[in-house]
């Protein structure tokens, strides 16, 4: 964090555009790979013929622009903070399941993902003191 | 859950810490040598193959099992990445970081045992 950089080459920044990424791949890639599932199959097991779908092509680029923007990251951010901070999308991932997919939320879920939320505040609290203090 | 599915979900998981750890590594380079140092090339290349691994993996597993349900098994990451840089990569590693990561661990575990 020696080089704090602004702009689009904020390493913080570029955090953001990695976590949304992996997130919005995540849905495109459940949605991909049920709509060309072939559970009797043994090659399915491999995961190769989720290929056969265009979403999962979409999240594949996703997810290549989010390892872009992750080693960005990792070059500025030590990975013990950096790593557990990207794990926001924990907390994103089954909250868009519920919004766009239909699943289920139970009362104990909705507990698991506050606590996530309070190890992401405790996690991040440090380094935006550190932040605020530059 | 069968024991294959079981061993597939350590499998993708083992594959992505490590990745991370090389990758970090391959990444913290001094700028002077660059990215057409060997020793660079070497080290993306293997997080990279790790990582496809454990892409291809989750891949298989997403045909069979609801993204809620199979995603936070990803949370037991955090406790492995955290310990395992401080270790491996002599990372500073506070109390507060620690707890955090831990209820972050406990978190998305407790998601995923939801279902």
């Amino acid at each position: 964090m020696q080089n704090r950089l602004s702009g689009f080459g904020n390493p913080w920044l570029q955090l953001t555009v990695s976590v949304v990424c992996v997130f919005v791949s995540e849905l495109l890639l459940k949605r991909g790979a049920t709509e060309v599932a072939e559970p009797d199959s043994a090659w399915s097991w491999t995961g190769v013929n989720g290929l056969a779908s265009p979403l999962v092509w979409w999240a594949i680029l996703l997810i290549i622009a989010s390892f872009i923007s992750w080693l960005y990251v990792l070059r500025y951010i030590p990975i013990t903070i950096a790593y557990p901070v990207s794990r926001i999308v924990d907390v994103l991932v089954p909250l868009g399941c519920w919004i766009f997919l239909g699943e289920f939320i139970s009362p104990l879920r909705w507990s698991g993902i506050a606590l996530v939320v309070i190890g992401l505040a405790l996690v991040a609290k440090p380094v935006a003191q550190i932040e605020q203090r530059l | 859950m069968s024991f294959l599915a079981f061993f597939l979900i350590v499998m993708s998981l083992l594959s992505f810490v490590v990745a991370q750890l090389v990758l970090k590594r391959a990444v913290a380079f001094p700028a002077k040598i660059g990215l057409s140092s060997p020793r660079f090339i070497w080290l993306f290349a293997l997080g990279v193959l790790l990582m496809t691994i454990s892409f291809f993996i989750t891949l298989g597993l997403l045909q069979r099992f609801a993204l809620s349900y199979l995603y936070p098994f990803q949370g037991l990451s955090v406790i492995m990445i955290v310990v395992m840089a401080a270790v491996v990569l002599k990372e500073k590693l506070t109390i507060q970081l620690m707890i955090g990561s831990l209820l972050i661990t406990a978190g998305i575990v407790l998601v995923s045992m939801t279902y």
